[in-house]
Parts: structure tokens; C-alpha cells; sequence
């Protein structure tokens, strides 16, 4: 049965880990939480649920389409939400509640748009699962776990071995300095915007293709703020470790000691880490963090 | 008529309760299906002296919340989980011949607790085990854990006492998890949603409703109800209207259609037929005496009628 829970583990932390990455992306770039980025998330869903069943989209393109549709979305929030409020130099407050806004926002215009019934998206697999010795693994759980992998690798691919990448990384790592080395920060900042919100989309569909899609799926990106948090916030190797962590720890919880006290752990060790390990795991070290 | 939508949120209710009594200035009030938030409505009721008749919220607490205390001026029109707890819990020990059974229930309802404790007593006076309790709370989408938990226990049937969302994810992902046990509920499965989530999973599975849908004896009713409203019957429909049914008698029976007339004419009221059945309500709890019990299995994704429990007199 340890087998099988770690199999769990995994499956479950690997849907957090996208969700994750673009959250400690923003971050990473701008020093702020986007609690937005649920929506996002629930965005690219319904547009994959649309794509899907509604137009019969094939499902590759689906995917593709609704990445490219939630990272533009992204892009028009940094646009119209936080831009103004960088150029102000307004403290880092202020980008919190514009983002608490949008989501609050954008929630309700979904649920008077979508109404508040929850969406299934055609089941592209069959129930029956890929036996390995006595471990089960639902065949969903395989695609979304390699999708998974095979994103957060192009990503990482994208950030350390492209000029575009380095970029982002001299951004991240001093924004002023940065911009002073011929660096754009609007471009580079709408880009990571595009990358964040397109890896939330994924994850949206992902996600809607297993536990289906409501206006209100958003609230799952708490557990990607806890797992950035564990991991280190503006860490994308550390979101990634987080993710699997926090999938790991809620499994076994679950599994081993009650499944009434799941959400107890989970939000037990992110507040062990902000006591003993402010920066996270892998996180850099900074004095004020929103 | 006014009618408010409690959209699931157990504030929402409670206001929405006093807008119909202190504003709206109603008679009576059709209540509504959910135990937690129908217990969280009845004080209100209490002290806005509203006689309020709820569709089938089935938590004994609604309108007996303690020993000795009754709620007067909450009723119902359907039974209550103890007697839905010993339904499934003889149902499968004796129609399916389950010796073992696995619980996954919902930690955070009220009437998903409920169940679990009636099952598990009756189920063991009849002789059963339990071999694996897991908890979930509403909400959440994961339950591999849990279920992975239940499959290593290798139990002859598995007890959902949930609602229909919870229970569509949890098969599709015991079906993913290779457990093949069939799977009994309680009377937050019937949805056409479960079928449309997981249809496939929830296939020879069975549970426990206030009535058959299909019964040939309501064919008037299903005919009307879809030509007005033009969709399929669901058993909220059923009970909906029984309860209106009972409001209609009761103010018949006071003969004014006033709150503490209703509410004196509820507490004794006898024979009012039903779709459900037949009300005769006990004045000691408010709920309705000897009402039948029938399992429902899902075959071919179709809810069929199984079969009829009736109350021993």
C-alpha cells in the first residue's frame, strides 16, 4: 500500500507543481502573491471545457489553446491590474489587494457567465487503470503526471537556456539594475505574465479533466501558495520541490494518520517553514515579502 | 409564493428565513433537503413562530435536536437517517450478503455523520464488520488516500453516505484505484450529474431513496412535471411536492391560513397522501410515522427500482 500512496503522492503533487510554478514566477519578478492566479487557472479550464466539448476541438490543439488563452488573459491583467500600479511605484501592498480584486471579480463574472453548475469534461480515458504488481494508476493521472514533467522541462528549458530566460532572471534578481542593462521590463514582465498564465491554464484543464471544472476551482491555488511557500516563494526549482513535498504530506496524513486532519497538516507545515525557514527550502532571502 | 435561494450557505439560509418571516410575513415555509443547514433554520423558526416543513433533510437532530426537546415548529415529510442506516445496513447484509464493509463518509455534514453512525450500529447488531472508516471533507476532489486505504482493507461492500458530487469523483477514482467492490449510498447520490461524472464507475452500484422515480404509480405526476418544466424528473421534484402537499392539508385542516394554526394542525395531522407515501405525522418528533424506505440500482445508467422497504407497525 506504501507504493500505492506514494503513487498518489506524486499524482497529486504533480498538479500542484504546475499551479505553483507560475505563482513563484510572478513572484520571483515582482515580490508579490497574485492571488489572481486561481482564476486564471479556473479561465483556462473553462475555455478547455468549451474547446472540448462544446466545439470538439481535438484534444492536443485543446491544450495549446487554452494555455495561449489563459496566458493572455494573464498578460491583460498585468496589463490593465498591475502595470499602472508599478509605474506608480506603489508598495507591494497594493498589488495584493488589486490582484485579491481581480479574483473576487472575475469568480463572480464567471459564475453569472458559466453559472454556478460544475462542468465534466468528456472522459477521454477509460476507468480502468495501468496495474504495476498491486499498484493502480489511473490512466489520467499518467498523462497529466508526464504532461506535468514535460512542462515544467520546456519551462526550465525556456528560463536557463534561452536569452529571453536570462532575462527574466536578471529581472528577478534586481529589477532596477536590470532595466539600467537595456533589459524592457514591460516586455520582459508581460512575458512572465503569458508563461505564469499559461502553465495556470494547463493546469486548469488538467485539473477540470479530473475533478471537474466551477467557477470557485481558483481556491485550489492555496495549496500552490503553500507549496511555493515550502519550496521557497520566487524559487521555480523550490515550487516544484514544494508541490511534491506538500502532494507527499497530504497523501500519507491522509493515508496513515487521518484523513480528517489532511488540511491540518498541510497548512501545519507551511507555518513550520515561515517559523523556521522563512525562505522557503530553496527560496532566496529577502526582508519583506508580500 | 416567494421562494429565496439558500445557495448551500448556512448564513445564506438563516437569512433568508427571517427575510420570509419578518418581511415577506409568510404563513409557512417549504424548507429545504441539506440537515446541516436545516438544524441551523429551525431556532430561527422557533422563535419567528414560522411553521417550516422540510423536503427531506433527514438528521434526527432538525427537529428532536436533544433528548426531551422538541423543536415546534419544524417538520418533515420524509424519514430519518436512523431508519436509513438500518435500511442499508439490512440491505447489505442480507440482499447482498456482505459480511465486511468500508465507510468513506463526509466529516463536514451533518447528515453524511449521521449515517455513518447508524450504519455502523445497525450494521454490527446484524453481525458485520467494519473493516476501513475514511473521512473527506465536501470540497475536496482528492480521495485517493482514503480509498487507497479502503482497497488494502478488501471489504465486501463500500458505504458512500455522500452527495452527488463527492460520490462521482470518489468511484471514478476508486474504479482508477482497480477496486471493483460495489458501492451502496444514501439519498444525496440520486443526481442525473452522478451519471454524467461517473456514469461508468457508479454502473451495479445501489442506494437508498425516499421513492422510486420511475414508479408507474407517479407516471401523472412525471408527465406533468416535465411538459411544465421540460426536464427529467429528479426525487427533490418528489419531495418538493409533497411537502407542498402537506402544507395545503394542513392549512386545510386549521381551516385559516395562519402560522400557529398551521403549526397546531402539522403536529397531528393524519393520512395525507403523498407521492411518497402517507403522512401521519408523530407529534412527539414531527416526523412522518412508518415511511417506506427503496433502494435503487443503478443499471445500465439508468436508476431502476430494486426494492421496498416498509417500517415494521
Amino acid at each position: 500500500m506504501i507504493l500505492q500512496q506514494i503513487v498518489n503522492g506524486l499524482s497529486i503533487g504533480s498538479v500542484y507543481a504546475m499551479i505553483a510554478v507560475g505563482y513563484s514566477l510572478v513572484y520571483s519578478v515582482l515580490n508579490f502573491s497574485n492571488f489572481a492566479h486561481g482564476e486564471i487557472l479556473m479561465i483556462g479550464s473553462f475555455m478547455g471545457f468549451f474547446l472540448l466539448s462544446v466545439l470538439k476541438v481535438p484534444f492536443p490543439i485543446t491544450l495549446a489553446l487554452s494555455m495561449v488563452g489563459a496566458g493572455v488573459v494573464a498578460m491583460a491583467i498585468e496589463r490593465f491590474g498591475y502595470r499602472p500600479l508599478r509605474l506608480r511605484k506603489a508598495p507591494t501592498l497594493y498589488f495584493m489587494i488589486a490582484a485579491m480584486g481581480f479574483s473576487v471579480f472575475l469568480q463572480n463574472l464567471a459564475i453569472i457567465v458559466f453559472t454556478p453548475n460544475f462542468r465534466t469534461y468528456p472522459q477521454l480515458f477509460t476507468l480502468e487503470p495501468i496495474l504495476l504488481g498491486q499498484v493502480a494508476m489511473g490512466r489520467l493521472d499518467l498523462l497529466i503526471f508526464f504532461i506535468s514533467l514535460l512542462s515544467l522541462s520546456i519551462l526550465s528549458l525556456f528560463i536557463y537556456k534561452t536569452k529571453i530566460g536570462t532575462a527574466i532572471r536578471a529581472t528577478a534578481y534586481n529589477y532596477r539594475v536590470a532595466s539600467l542593462m537595456g533589459i524592457n521590463p514591460d516586455i520582459v514582465i508581460g512575458i512572465v505574465f503569458f508563461l505564469a498564465g499559461g502553465t495556470a491554464g494547463l493546469g486548469g484543464m488538467l485539473f477540470g479533466m479530473k475533478y471537474t471544472t466551477c467557477p470557485w476551482m481558483g481556491a485550489l491555488t492555496i495549496k500552490a501558495f503553500i507549496a511555493a511557500v515550502v519550496g521557497g516563494l520566487g524559487s521555480l526549482p523550490g515550487a516544484v520541490l514544494g508541490s511534491f513535498i506538500l502532494g507527499m504530506v497530504e497523501t500519507f496524513a491522509s493515508g496513515y494518520v487521518s484523513s480528517s486532519f489532511r488540511d491540518l497538516f498541510s497548512y501545519a507545515i507551511m507555518i513550520i517553514i515561515i517559523i523556521f525557514l522563512p525562505s522557503g527550502l530553496l527560496g532566496k532571502n529577502t526582508s519583506e515579502k508580500a | 409564493m416567494v421562494y429565496y435561494d439558500g445557495k448551500g450557505d448556512q448564513l445564506e439560509y438563516i437569512n433568508v428565513l427571517k427575510r420570509l418571516i419578518y418581511e415577506d410575513k409568510v404563513v409557512g415555509v417549504i424548507g429545504q433537503n441539506t440537515s446541516g443547514n436545516q438544524i441551523a433554520m429551525a431556532p430561527i423558526a422557533e422563535e419567528g413562530k414560522e411553521p417550516i416543513i422540510s423536503t427531506f433533510a433527514t438528521n434526527p437532530k432538525v427537529t428532536v435536536p436533544e433528548a426531551g426537546k422538541l423543536m415546534r415548529y419544524t417538520f418533515r415529510v420524509c424519514f430519518i437517517d436512523p431508519y436509513s442506516g438500518e435500511v442499508t445496513a439490512k440491505f447489505v447484509s442480507q440482499d447482498l450478503g456482505a459480511k465486511t464493509a468500508a465507510v468513506l463518509f463526509d466529516i463536514s455534514s451533518d447528515y453524511s455523520t449521521g449515517v455513518k453512525d447508524y450504519f455502523v450500529k445497525s450494521f454490527e447488531a446484524l453481525g458485520g464488520k467494519i473493516v476501513a472508516m475514511e473521512a473527506l471533507k465536501a470540497g475536496d476532489v482528492d480521495f485517493r488516500p482514503q480509498l487507497t486505504k479502503i482497497k488494502e482493507a478488501n471489504p465486501d461492500v463500500i458505504i458512500m453516505p455522500l452527495m452527488f458530487k463527492e460520490v462521482a469523483l470518489s468511484a471514478n477514482q476508486a474504479r482508477e484505484l482497480g477496486i471493483k467492490t460495489t458501492l451502496v449510498g444514501g439519498d444525496g447520490w440520486p443526481s442525473l450529474q452522478l451519471l454524467e461524472i461517473a456514469g461508468p464507475a457508479v454502473e451495479g452500484s445501489y442506494y437508498l431513496d425516499h421513492a422510486d422515480v420511475a414508479d408507474p404509480d407517479l407516471a401523472e405526476f412525471r408527465t406533468a412535471y416535465e411538459k411544465e418544466y421540460n426536464r427529467p424528473i429528479e426525487i427533490t421534484a418528489i419531495m418538493g411536492h409533497d411537502a407542498v402537499t402537506l402544507m395545503k392539508a394542513a392549512i386545510e385542516k386549521a381551516g385559516k391560513a395562519e402560522p400557529e394554526a398551521i403549526r397546531d394542525a402539522l403536529e397531528n395531522i393524519k393520512d395525507v397522501k403523498v407521492l411518497s407515501g402517507t403522512i401521519n405525522m408523530d407529534p412527539a418528533t414531527h416526523n412522518p410515522m412508518n415511511k417506506a424506505a427503496v433502494i435503487i440500482k443503478i443499471e445500465n445508467g439508468k436508476f431502476v427500482f430494486f426494492k421496498k422497504f416498509q417500517p415494521a407497525q
